[in-house]
């Protein structure tokens, strides 16, 4: 059979019904037996700005998404001049045919800057500043226009409503006609979408099939798509992993402060607060919830959700960069007082406010130090959904063993990336139980008296002790004392010793492919996936690649990192940021400097075709010190 | 034998200071309420004020400047059955914990709340606090106070603190019977605590209040509780009341309870609404894991939403 491997982006009006179009797209895939990858690109903005979702569509599990296009969905005017860089040879381009004559200065939502710089391509190419003009560019790449009468098809289907409220289902529609899925997996997805509303079910599925008959009249159809038994599986984002991983990993009590792309965690966490226990164990006062509290800040998010730590429920807050400058000083208490918190970092472009809605990896250096004096903590990243679901349960039960702050990365790319996941493993990491006993009046919260530096935890409820943001005595009062400061500062510190002994390799480094490799390229974080697939491409050409893959920067697997590198013929570091801030950690940690770079910080998803480009380039030069700056996205 | 409610660490404010009476009133509250020591717990901010769970013997945190209240809320909303204390500076509570201070009358979680009101940052060595009037000089300041005087009380009342007291820290006996209702309103309280501090303002003495102080409770005509029975003109009434003794200052002071309403619900009430045996089996009691020592969560159950069929 061929193989099919489909990349589609759908773009339109924020509010303009993107989202719900991409969902009906993927799902009707997802219902013929296939697997969707996809990732949510949006401004910072609520209604009328460009918005879109790229998505990939194949039998096996898509890691990564790629340009050129195979579809570009264009839903109003804007989304015809922003992608005009994602059109290659062999595109098509559906959009609505009134729209042609749509001068670009009319697409007012467009930014001045995008705006500036698509006049002087069409300039530069000789074309009109029209809809019409950029798509003469795109066939001059090798496009295929499909102009489509988007109103008539939908006043043929529906007696009155405004036409253009529909566009997003036919824009769903034309891509599923064309590309040979059967109509009656995507009537099922709109049943799903629309779930309670029968009449716009009804109102949707005759748009659907007025657009699959004029692509069955224009022969716009390809051959059917080859359906495959479908098996149940979960669709999810990285918020949704995130949110299942806390919510598997014993969390009782969760707070933030709204903030994209974190908040959405919250929300999911909020939606599932009322847990459905496993059958066996269930009775009455079994039955729980987790707490969730929309603060009024971030300070309070993070100092609310310690307070209820001391207490012995497991608890966490998400955020994203602003937020997380403002817990810099509660953090740092947390690491005093040893108290087990997770903080789910989402990180966004910054510095500041920076590109609120788009992606970056800036905020890794900053979560190594956040906070004043020296404390330990843990660092921890995820790369792809089923990891944001693994890594947060393991993240509370960090928090819980050592006693500290374990801050946990996802970057903005992964949090909006929505994946197939067959299975979720409820067996896959334990989840202890906080011990909630009276101590005998001997036991001292802080006791010097351990081999770990791991003293014996104790709650708020059951006993009594002191915590304090001073230096403190084994009790928890103030102290002054030179030599009690040294010895807690060595029993906090040894915690992270016992840290990197306990916790597998597996769970901070992992190198994928072959241990001798002609290349080797080393990322943290959402590349993870893209690179993987550069590597198959690269492997087929006759190129041995591995990938050496971050995911615990503190305590740091140092020695296995430098044993890979140093062995390594070639490293090319991946990073989604401009300092390549991962690169400055291994040499922080190892004394090992990689050279060579491929970096991209103007806030969009790299996607393998770019990351394959710039691997070949840097692997056709003699240049030993180079640096690839990826620019692609809209 | 009865708990000890005072530790016996060396108290190292300084003498005359207006915090011992605090201290002192507080431990006899609980000792009157005769509570499980084990059941309250007090969260303090940084200040002079801060050091004070240190020496009460129930479980304490001596927390951020400014950020006690939002730790004190972590405690309570996690285990409602603890009853929480906070205590903090006038500086930690109504100039950096400002935001904090006013986002708690909103919620009611159920805490208790004292503001050490001496008009300066004691621990900082005696620079203007927000309570201080415009114009006023003391001793440590270079310049009179270009700020005007924010009113605890009045701010307490518009957050909408469920009960706003005033308490006078050289007199205990009201002081520890106002702590006491505070501790048993089920809803959020505020109490000014006239707090002098003598080592830096040297306008607002213990003789000066002295000369001001008046109890409220003295006039028998004054009622202050709104219980749910109250209609909304009656409790509207109530809170207007407050608010006008709250604007008295200056040749008389009113101290005493400004304010109790008992008919707003607690905010862990109203999460109770949406969270499963939240006041039964709190967040801090559950079991997060079976007896396997896997999660009590079966995926396929709680997640079905997101299973694609
Ligand atoms: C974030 C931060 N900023 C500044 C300080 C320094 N500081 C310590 S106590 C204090 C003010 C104390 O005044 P107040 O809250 O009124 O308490 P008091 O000492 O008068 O009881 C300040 C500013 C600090 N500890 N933390
Ligand atoms: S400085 Fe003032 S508030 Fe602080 S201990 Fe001394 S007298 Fe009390
Ligand atoms: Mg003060």
């Amino acid at each position: 059979m061929k193989t099919v491997d489909i990349s589609i982006t759908i773009g339109g009006p924020q509010g303009g019904g993107i989202d719900t179009s991409s969902n009906m797209i993927s799902r009707a895939f997802a219902y013929s037996g296939y697997n969707v990858f996809g990732v949510r690109e949006y401004h910072s903005n609520i209604k009328g700005r460009h918005s879109y979702t790229h998505l990939r569509v194949k039998k096996e599990r898509p890691r990564s998404l790629k340009y050129p296009l195979d579809f570009l969905v264009a839903l109003d005017p804007d989304t015809i001049f922003e992608h005009i860089e994602d059109v290659g040879k062999g595109t098509r381009i559906i959009y609505d045919n009134s729209i042609e004559k749509s001068d670009l200065s009319q697409a007012r939502m467009i930014m001045k800057d995008t705006s500036d710089r698509i006049r002087h391509e069409l300039e530069h190419s000789g074309d009109l500043m029209t809809v019409a003009g950029a798509i003469s560019l795109m066939k001059k790449k090798g496009g295929i226009a499909i102009p489509i009468p988007f109103s008539d098809i939908v006043q043929k289907a529906i007696s009155g409503g405004v036409p253009s409220r529909y566009y997003n289902t036919l824009g769903a529609a034309l891509t599923l006609a064309i590309s040979g899925v059967d109509v009656k997996f995507l009537e099922e997805s709109i049943r799903f979408v629309f779930s309670s509303k029968e009449k716009v079910v009804e109102e949707n599925v005759s748009v659907v099939k007025a657009a699959y008959d004029y692509c069955q009249e224009n022969k716009f159809r390809t051959d059917n798509l080859e359906e495959i038994k479908r098996t149940p599986r979960f669709l999810l984002t990285g918020n949704d992993g995130a949110a299942i991983g806390k919510i598997m990993g014993g969390l009782r009590f969760q707070t933030y402060y709204p903030i994209t792309p974190a908040s959405d965690e919250s929300t999911i966490i909020e939606e599932h607060e009322d847990l459905k226990w496993i059958a066996s164990e269930n009775s009455k006062l079994a039955k729980s919830g987790i707490a969730v509290v929309q603060t009024e800040d971030e300070i309070s998010a993070i100092a609310m959700a310690s307070g209820a730590a001391i207490t012995g429920a497991r608890s966490s807050t998400a955020t994203s960069g602003p937020g997380f400058s403002l817990m810099a000083e509660a953090i740092s208490f947390a690491g005093i007082d040893e108290i087990p918190i997770v903080i789910t970092l989402y990180q966004r472009g910054g510095p500041s406010t920076g590109l609120p809605t788009r992606n970056g990896q800036g905020d890794l250096l900053f979560a190594l130090n956040t906070g004043h004096g020296e404390f330990p903590r843990m660092v921890i990243s995820s790369g792809d959904v089923e990891e944001c679901i693994y890594d947060s349960m393991n993240a509370l039960n960090y928090a819980q063993r050592y006693q500290l702050p374990v801050i946990h990365l996802i970057d903005k790319n992964l949090a909006n990336t929505s994946d197939f996941i067959p299975e979720i493993d409820s067996k896959k990491v334990k989840v202890p139980q906080v011990a909630r006993i009276v101590h005998s009046p001997e036991w001292r919260r802080y006791s010097l008296d351990t081999k770990t530096g791991i003293s014996e935890f104790g709650v708020f409820g059951k006993d009594i002790f002191w915590m304090t943001g001073d230096e403190h005595d084994e009790l928890g009062h103030v102290t002054e004392d030179s030599e009690l400061r040294d010895k807690m500062m060595v029993k906090r510190f040894h915690k992270l010793e016992v840290a990197d002994s306990e916790i597998p390799i597996s769970d901070k480094a992992v190198l994928y492919g072959p241990e001798n490799a002609d290349v080797t390229f080393v990322t943290w974080g959402s590349q993870k996936g893209p690179i993987l697939d550069v590597m198959e491409i690269l492997g087929k050409e006759g190129k041995k690649c591995n990938l050496l893959y971050l995911k615990m920067f503190q305590p740091f697997p140092s020695e296995f990192v430098s044993g890979i590198l140093s062995k390594a013929k070639m490293v090319i570091d991946v990073e989604s940021n401009m300092l390549g801030q991962a690169a400055n950690v291994i040499k922080l940690n190892t004394g090992i400097d990689i050279t060579r770079r491929i970096l991209k910080y103007n806030g969009r998803h790299m996607t393998e075709d770019e990351i394959l480009d710039a691997a070949r380039t840097i692997m056709g030069t003699s240049q030993k010190k180079i640096e690839v700056v990826l620019k692609h996205g809209a | 034998m009865a708990h000890n409610f005072k530790t016996d660490l060396t108290v190292d404010w300084c003498p005359g200071c207006g915090d011992f009476g605090i201290v002192t009133s507080i431990t006899q509250a609980l000792t009157e309420l005769n509570l499980d020591p084990r059941g309250v717990v007090a969260v303090s901010g940084i200040g002079c004020s801060g050091k004070t769970p240190h020496y009460i013997n129930i479980a304490g945190a001596h927390t951020l400047h400014g950020r006690s209240i939002p730790y004190a809320t972590g405690v309570k909303l996690s285990n409602p059955k603890l009853k929480v204390i906070v205590t903090g500076g006038d500086g930690d509570m109504l100039s950096i914990g400002a935001g904090h201070f006013v986002a708690e009358g909103r919620r009611n979680s159920g805490l208790t709340i004292m503001v050490y009101d001496n008009e300066v940052y004691g621990l900082t060595k005696g620079q203007a606090a927000p309570t201080m009037s415009l114009g006023e000089q003391t001793k440590s300041l270079t310049r009179a106070n270009i700020f005007g005087k924010l009113n605890p009380i009045a701010l307490a009342l518009s957050a909408g603190y469920s009960m706003v007291a005033r308490g006078f820290s050289f007199d205990m006996k009201q002081l520890k019977e106002i702590i006491k209702t505070a501790i048993n309103h089920e809803g959020s309280s505020v109490i000014d605590i006239l707090q002098p501090c003598p080592t830096y303002n040297n306008i607002n003495t213990m003789e000066w209040y002295k000369q001001r102080v008046y109890k409220l409770e003295d006039d028998k005509s004054w009622n202050p509780i709104v219980t749910p029975e109250d209609d909304a003109k009656t409790s509207g009434e109530k809170f207007a009341s407050a608010m006008t003794k709250a604007l008295e200052w200056g040749d008389r002071i009113p101290t005493g309870i400004f304010y109790q309403n008992k008919a707003i619900p607690p905010f862990t009430k109203r999460l109770a609404k949406n969270v499963p045996n939240y006041l039964e089996v709190t967040p801090a009691e559950q079991r997060v894991s079976t007896s396997d020592g896997y999660t009590v969560v079966d995926p396929k159950e709680t997640f079905a939403d997101k299973i694609l069929m």
